[in-house]
This record gives structure tokens, C-alpha cells and sequence, in this order.
């Protein structure tokens, strides 16, 4: 099992790397303007970053090649879940009310990412910008009481959006969360 | 998982490879450099020298302390005073940025001059993630230039060596478990020491009064852990702010400074908990730094921000 993390600039990019490396993934950071045929791998992590959202979306690189061709499951976290939902044609902008560190998130939809998890987490968030529309296919998995979309998945493509940030210590279950996605990754492989 | 027996393996083996003439490390006296000191020692032994610099920074009688460690570690050290340098690189600097430059490349130029002594080519410095990660660069934002990374000056005569750059605390101190480090549980001190815990100019008036808060801030957190009253905090200190407030003292009005108490719970410092530290505790602290203090401080407060959006020091 290879997974790539693609760094958006974020504070916890190699936070995600050293979860997946616990979990026993092979998995390497690479730049966000890493050439397509480049990538082999069997998913991809795209990491938060200072990039704000419709500012800065050239600071994205190579990011929405990566959902578009990849062909593997893609999990988008913080900047890279703000950016999957306006890519594919949904919105993403300023939160009206940013959310730094302890939040309390619900899970509306448990399926996959939140499968037997408690439906209420503390997770850990860092974000001025939100999804605010969800793109066409997708749906909401869970909110909290300040930012409506704080996770998403489309409904038939291995394509998820988180908001926190499941790859930090202070997030409940996060390691379970990424394990989640892991096994995603495998069940695409064998398919 | 992380496996700290095949990391030393493996490290020593590298740097036996890398390291072919001498070198010196930046020891702090920290987990971080201490166990990098021991890796190196095991790969290159009397070849290496590590050079403790005496800031005018440290913490009470840290150089002491420090010292006697690194000569029960059994590798080569030597401790430099630039206290004398140090403050009259700070004078009149009040920004933290600036701050954490000036110290950064005032160490590169200490360890220039002691390799160039010694005849060593490499510098090893005990860098772990959470240095570069908040150091910045390219797309990452600048959170705060670590001065062994982003406070490095652009020119040096020396080649850097980072064995610990992909770990995080906690598993430095698996491995200084695995090495049985003295410091494997010490808590951790930023290299700038005080000069980044005064907020204002660093003088070696506000570093004395910053230095004899974190004494006691550090024993009575220490004393109460100890008795079972509460959990020791990952990191816990003071900081001395540039507020003055009214107070009165022996019937005299008072107009002193301010002391912020902070101790946090983290795991990797990249994300914290502040402490939630039992009120008789902290009321212990606040009485005896104010009175300790007399009339420079009257006032104390404990810090309730998490991290993010604060960060665990206040520079």
C-alpha cells in the first residue's frame, strides 16, 4: 500500500505523513507541482496550506489534475478539501466564523471515513475559508456548530473532503479515520 | 509504528558514512541534542565535540546543570560564555523575529569559531520536524524562525547535519529511552531561551526577573506533580509582558510589571492543551513571584490558549 501526500504548505502536512507511516503505509511527501505521470500510487492525501481558497488557488499546483486523473482515491484535508469542493464546481470561501483548535464536529452520515466511530468527536480544526457549497454528486458527512460541511464524499467516486484535522493528536480517533481511508485505498486496489 | 532500536542502528550506521572528518553539535543540554550527541559519539566518537554555548539566556543555574550532564554522557564538551555578546547583539530589539535571527546567526558564529579550532567541517544540530515545519518556506507559512533553521544566516562555513529532522518529540525521547539519556523526559526549552520569554528588549534586568519567575513557576508545578496534586504539564514556564497595572504593596501603590504563567499538554508541540492546573497551585505561584518580585511585578496571570491559535511559547 502507497500513499502520496501532496504539500499544500500546511503546518500539519507531515503530521499526515508520520500517521500513515505508523499505520505501516508506504508513504512519501511530494510537492503539489509534481507531474501526473510521475504518481504512482494507490491513493493520495491533498494537505491543508496557507493558500487561502479563491486567492491563492495557483498555489494549488497540480491539485486538481490529481482528482481529475488520477484514478485513485483522493482524500482532501483543510485547504484540500476547501479546494476539491470549488474545483468540481462547488463554493468554497471565508467562514464567517473561523474555527482555531477544539471543536466539537457531528457526524451526520457515518459511511466509510466514520464507521463505528462515536458520532460526536473533539476534532482539531485551523481554517479562515469553508466549503460553503457542496459540488454536484457530493454529500455532507458531518458540521459543527460554526461550519455546516465538515466533511463530504461523493456518492460513487472514492473522492473525501475533511475540514479538521484528523492527522493531529489532539483530534479524537483520527488514526482510525486515515486507517478508514487506507482500507478505501486497498478494497480500490483489488477492485 | 516508530521503532527507536533500528532508528539508532540505522543513524549510527549513516553518519558513520557521512561523518569522515570531525565535527562539533550544538548541544543545549536538551533531549533533542543530547540524544544527537549520542548517536554521533557512537558513530565518530572523540572525532566529535560538543560545543554548549552560554547565552546569558539560560535558566537558574542551567549551565551548571548542564555541564555536569554532558560529562556523565561521557562525549567531548566544551561550554562557551557569550553572554557578554549576546546582549549587545539584543540591544534595543524587541521584535520576536528579529530576536530569533540575531541569536541564530550569533550561534553560527560561536560554533564557526570553535570548529574551526577544533578542525571540524559539519555542524550537527538536533533539529526535529516541528523547526523546519514552523520555519516556513516555499508554500508554508512562517509561524516563528526556529534559530536553528529558519534563523540560520544565509552565509556559513559549515556543512549541517540533522539526524532527527523527520521525528517529533515524543519519539526523541524513545529514543533517548532506548539510549538511556538522563534528559530522555526533560521538558523542552526553546534554544533562544529567555530572551523569546521576555516580551520587549532582553536586559539582563528583565531576563533576571523572567529567569526567577520560570524557577518558581517550574518548582511549584514540579512539587505539586510530585505529590500527586496533578499531572506534570509537557511545558511550563513564565513570561514576563511589557503591561503595567496598578497594585498595591505594603500599604504603597504598586505599578509593576505583568508575569504570564503558561503550562500546556502536548504530545509533538504541534497542536496543545493548556493545563489545567488546580487553582491552590497556581495561587502558590502568584503569591510568591510577587512578592519575590517586590515592586517590579503585582500582577500574574495564567494563559487559557490552546494551541492553535496560540502557539505554546508567546515569541
Amino acid at each position: 500500500m502507497r500513499i502520496l501526500v501532496v504539500d499544500n504548505g500546511g503546518q500539519w502536512t507531515h503530521r499526515e505523513w508520520r500517521v500513515l507511516r505508523d499505520l505501516n503505509v508506504e508513504v512519501e511527501i511530494i510537492p503539489n507541482k509534481t507531474p501526473l505521470t510521475d504518481i504512482k500510487a494507490d491513493g493520495l492525501v491533498l494537505s491543508g496550506g496557507a493558500p487561502r481558497v479563491g486567492l491563492d488557488e495557483e498555489k494549488m499546483g497540480l491539485c486538481g489534475e490529481y482528482i481529475d486523473r488520477s484514478g485513485v482515491p483522493v482524500l482532501g484535508i483543510c485547504a484540500g478539501h476547501q479546494f476539491m469542493a470549488s474545483h468540481l464546481g462547488g463554493k468554497a470561501g471565508p467562514s464567517k466564523v473561523p474555527e482555531f483548535g477544539k471543536t466539537m464536529v457531528t457526524v451526520d452520515d457515518e459511511d466509510d471515513i466514520f464507521r463505528g466511530l462515536p458520532t460526536e468527536f473533539v476534532a482539531w480544526e485551523s481554517h479562515n475559508d469553508e466549503v460553503t457549497l457542496l459540488p454536484e454528486g457530493f454529500v455532507s458527512m458531518a458540521h459543527s456548530d460554526n461550519c455546516a460541511l465538515q466533511a463530504m464524499k461523493h456518492k460513487e467516486k472514492p473522492l473525501y473532503g475533511l475540514q479538521f484535522h484528523p492527522e493531529v493528536e489532539h483530534t479524537d480517533n483520527g488514526y482510525e479515520m486515515f486507517q478508514a481511508f487506507v482500507d478505501i485505498c486497498q478494497a480500490h486496489k483489488k477492485a | 509504528m516508530f521503532d527507536a532500536g533500528k532508528f539508532v542502528d540505522e543513524q549510527v550506521k549513516t553518519l558513520r558514512g557521512d561523518l569522515k572528518g570531525r565535527a562539533i553539535i550544538a548541544a543545549s543540554g536538551g533531549v533533542d541534542s543530547t540524544v544527537c550527541a549520542a548517536l554521533v559519539s557512537r558513530a565518530i566518537g572523540d572525532r566529535l565535540l560538543a560545543v554548549y554555548v552560554d547565552t546569558g539566556f539560560m535558566r537558574k543555574g542551567e549551565t551548571a546543570t548542564v555541564d555536569g550532564m554532558l560529562k556523565r554522557l561521557g562525549v567531548n564538551h566544551i561550554v562557551v560564555d557569550a553572554s557578554a555578546e549576546y546582549f549587545v547583539a539584543l540591544k534595543g530589539v524587541i521584535d520576536p523575529e528579529k530576536k530569533r535571527k540575531i541569536i541564530g546567526e550569533k550561534f553560527i558564529r560561536v560554533f564557526e569559531r570553535e570548529a574551526k579550532k577544533f578542525g571540524a567541517e559539519c555542524l550537527v544540530q538536533g533539529t526535529i520536524a516541528p523547526d523546519w515545519i514552523e520555519s516556513g518556506g516555499g508554500l508554508r507559512d512562517t509561524i516563528k524562525s526556529h534559530h536553528n533553521v529558519g534563523g540560520l544566516p544565509a552565509e556559513m562555513n559549515l556543512r549541517l547535519v540533522e539526524p532527527l529532522r523527520d521525528l517529533y518529540k515524543d519519539e526523541v525521547r524513545k529514543v533517548a529511552r532506548a539510549l538511556k539519556i538522563e534528559v530522555a523526559e526533560k521538558q523542552p526549552f526553546p534554544g533562544p531561551a529567555l530572551a523569546i520569554r521576555v516580551m520587549g528588549e532582553p536586559t539582563p534586568e528583565s531576563v533576571a526577573i523572567v529567569r526567577e519567575a520560570c524557577s518558581i513557576v517550574e518548582e511549584e508545578i514540579e512539587k505539586a506533580a510530585s505529590a500527586g496534586k496533578m499531572k506534570l504539564p509537557w511545558q511550563y514556564f513564565a513570561v514576563l509582558l511589557p503591561v503595567k497595572s496598578v497594585g498595591v504593596q505594603g500599604d504603597i501603590r504598586a505599578y509593576g510589571f505583568t508575569i504570564a504563567v503558561r503550562a500546556v499538554d502536548s504530545v509533538d508541540a504541534m497542536t496543545a492543551v493548556y493545563s489545567k492546573i488546580p487553582h491552590d497551585v497556581l495561587e502558590t505561584i502568584s503569591s510568591r513571584i510577587a512578592n519575590k518580585m517586590k515592586d517590579k511585578v503585582n500582577r500574574v496571570v495564567y494563559d487559557i490558549t490552546n494551541k492553535p491559535p496560540a502557539t505554546i511559547e508567546w515569541e
